[in-house]
């Protein structure tokens, strides 16, 4: 009996330490803003400018030192964010959607300029990612209190919204890439020591594949969104299909279906034209999600958020 | 004495004014060089032309025998039929040790476009050849021309300059096509001519993994044994427009005095093979791609020899150290040939003074010879090379005088004074 009860006590001490530590990784997970992984970036972005003065593989590796900073700070932020709804950071609200966006763009950043250090990508993926970041504050934070219901159904739907998006925001800064490069070619200048990028073939490989498995994706979300809408009629918060958000949506992917099925069936494109049109279709589709989003037009995708709670701090 | 260059080259004109002044086949350049010796019959002449220089350097024994730089404008303007007046501010003229350190720094590829490229010996070679063949040259540009040749061998030797990408291709390549294609073994490549320029593009070419390589010339059999040397099909002229169909990257490097593909042919071209992109390269002087056909579609990125510039200037800037070597090395082979110039002038005073003195001794000889008849032969020969011996000892402080007069110029006063003390005649 005494024997148990010291391995009860000893079992004890051990939980509340295991508990205690979590606790301090906890407090310090609390503790990160998105102020400090924006500023992670806004250096990174920094140090990439000063590759236009003066070329520097030194900065560089600062540029991608405080990026990888910047990245694991965002992990964190988004882990918090998890603990406190206890909901995955895609379901959380539309705030998290933006940031789990943010942080798959970096991830593509990071990989590709570890993979070969001298492209210069950080000047087109650095201010994207700053942009969804900072358009993350003004969103929802509030997630949608159907989840619990329709938790996986959600979490399919968002998963490919995010993925959809991303692949949609990365196709906008391949395009861009490829238009700055063909102009440089066109206009027969010497490339600029701090802007390396890849050769206009594989830019347009990449953004064809981007712009062919985001429109996919964007389709199961559009139709995983109808679903749930269906399945929402049977639950406490049933959703009417007549809905901005609804609209939206199916707006956005029009356009998106419009530019891959011209991609596909196009005679001749060229480059340049398929990089104008993608940067066309992408900034349309991301302006739209973005005024609806910012306007708190969507009632589906999270609450409104309260005036106090617009601040920058998680 | 008199050296002189008049020039034109890619940093004073544009492609548009050279294309006007060049040379672009050798039989025009043998045409050229007769019509030189014609013209200016108590000069000198070999004329280097390639696409980025056309240069006329002419010597003279009497500087006043020199043509002025109105006149070789005229020269030009006559041969290609076309104004005088503007080439006129086109062309530049060096004369005497500015003259040979020009040549010097071109041989040594350190006024080329592609720092530390090596084709440009080959063009000197290939001009000096020519003078040769047309009997425009003379002791003079002989010994100017092979001792660049020599000063050439010495800066490749001694400098680092020929490390790197030294060659129009290698740039035009790693700056722009490597811009538009990610791996060139999917790629065909067409090279219009078969010249030096096309196997030195080749070559690089080959180097990064091309996949079919194809050679057009006027001269099937040229291209047939250029292409054999590189793996690929010769193509007859006549199939121009069909290869120019299928490549992906094209250089062209002839010597046609107008283009060869104009942008009518290149617009019917493209409606078979749609916008894909293509890189054209032309190297040619005139050039070979009417310059239009870059804007004709977003897939045709044309580029000529004067759109490397850029390029190879920031190349340049990275080797400062070794062009400041290699300039050493041409001011001090300057001064050395410049000193051989001036002491040659000396020759005819020296070779007079020493036949004159020696005449003299052997007179004298002669006159002892009879009145000591019992000397033997030894005795003979004792005296003679005693005599000589003399003479060379007498010669000795006057001939040293004059040769480092000639160190710092030509020493004509000099020449004079031994002329008058000596009484020599011409």
């Amino acid at each position: 009996m005494s024997k148990d009860n010291t391995g009860h006590a000893l079992r004890e001490r051990q939980s509340l330490a295991r508990a205690g530590s979590f606790s301090q990784v906890g407090w310090i997970l609390d503790k990160i803003s998105l102020l400090c992984f924006s500023a992670s970036y806004a250096v990174a972005l920094a140090a990439e400018l000063t590759q236009f003065l003066r070329k520097s593989l030194g900065m560089r590796w600062v540029a991608i030192l405080f990026s990888l900073a910047g990245l694991v700070a965002q992990s964190g932020y988004l882990v918090a964010r998890s603990r406190q709804y206890e909901l995955p950071p895609l379901l959380a609200s539309t705030h998290d959607w933006l940031i789990v966006s943010a942080w798959l763009a970096m991830a593509f950043y990071l990989g590709v300029q570890l993979w070969n250090p001298q492209l210069a990508l950080g000047v087109f993926c650095l201010p994207g990612v700053l942009v969804l970041i900072q358009l993350s504050q003004f969103v929802s934070r509030q997630p949608n209190p159907q989840i619990g219901e329709l938790h996986w159904w959600s979490m399919l739907h968002a998963s490919f919204w995010v993925f959809g998006i991303v692949g949609v925001l990365l196709a906008l800064l391949v395009s861009l890439m490829y238009l700055v490069k063909h102009s440089r070619l066109k206009l027969k200048r010497a490339e600029l020591p701090g802007l390396q990028l890849f050769s206009l073939e594989r830019l347009s490989r990449m953004n064809w594949w981007l712009v062919i498995l985001s429109v996919p994706l964007l389709t199961l979300g559009v139709i995983s969104g109808l679903w749930l809408i269906y399945l929402s009629r049977q639950g406490a918060h049933p959703v009417d299909l007549v809905n901005i958000a609804v609209f939206v949506d199916a707006l956005v992917w029009v356009g998106m279906a419009v530019l891959f099925g011209w991609m596909l069936g196009a005679k001749n494109p060229t480059g340049r034209m398929v990089a104008w049109r993608t940067v066309l279709a992408c900034l349309f589709m991301l302006l739209t999600l973005c005024v609806m989003k910012l306007m708190s037009a969507d009632r589906i995708h999270g609450v409104k958020p309260p005036p106090a709670q617009s601040g920058g701090t998680a | 004495m008199n050296l002189q260059v008049v020039y034109c080259n890619h940093q004073s004109a544009d492609l548009s004014v050279r294309e006007q002044l060049a040379f672009s086949s050798t039989e025009v350049l043998e045409r050229a060089c007769f019509e030189l010796r014609h013209r200016f019959p108590r000069s000198e002449h070999i004329v280097v032309s390639t696409c980025n220089r056309v240069e006329l350097y002419s010597a003279q024994e009497n500087p006043s025998d020199a043509p002025t730089q109105a006149q070789l404008a005229e020269f030009l303007a006559e041969f290609h039929h076309i104004p005088v007046e503007p080439i006129l501010d086109e062309l530049l003229e060096y004369q005497g040790p500015d003259a040979v350190r020009h040549l010097f720094e071109v041989a040594s590829s350190i006024d080329s476009m592609v720092l530390g490229e090596s084709q440009i010996v080959n063009q000197i070679k290939a001009a000096y050849d020519v003078a040769i063949r047309t009997d425009a040259n003379g002791p003079l540009t002989n010994t100017l021309f092979q001792r660049a040749i020599a000063v050439s061998a010495r800066v490749r030797t001694e400098t680092r300059l020929s490390e790197g990408r030294v060659s129009i291709a290698s740039v035009a390549v790693g700056e722009f096509a490597k811009g538009i294609f990610d791996h060139f073994d999917d790629k065909t490549v067409l090279v219009i001519g078969a010249g030096e320029m096309a196997t030195e593009t080749l070559t690089y070419l080959q180097g990064e993994g091309v996949g079919e390589i194809l050679v057009c010339n006027r001269n099937l059999e040229r291209a047939r044994r250029l292409a054999s040397e590189f793996s690929g099909r010769a193509c007859d002229w006549s199939e121009l427009a069909n290869c120019l169909k299928t490549a992906d990257v094209i250089v062209s490097t002839t010597g046609a005095s107008e283009p060869v593909v104009t942008a009518a042919q290149m617009r019917t071209i493209r409606q078979h093979t749609g916008p894909r992109p293509v890189f054209i390269l032309d190297l040619g002087a005139p050039r070979d791609f009417d310059p239009t056909i870059g804007n004709l579609d977003d897939g045709i990125f044309l580029y000529d020899i004067d759109d490397l510039e850029a390029t190879c200037e920031r190349n340049r800037k990275k080797r400062a150290l070794e062009i400041q070597k290699a300039r050493q090395i041409i001011e001090e082979e300057t001064e050395r040939f410049m000193q051989d110039v001036y002491h040659k002038a000396t020759g005819p005073v020296v070779k007079r003074l020493r036949e004159h003195w020696e005449e003299i001794s052997r007179q004298e000889l002669e006159i002892l010879v009879r009145k000591l008849p019992e000397l033997d032969e030894r005795q003979r020969l004792l005296i003679e090379k005693t005599i000589f011996r003399i003479v060379n000892k007498l010669l000795h402080p006057p001939l040293e005088t004059l040769r480092e007069e000639a160190r710092t110029g030509p020493p004509h006063g000099m020449i004079d004074t031994v002329k008058r003390l000596f009484r020599l005649r011409d």
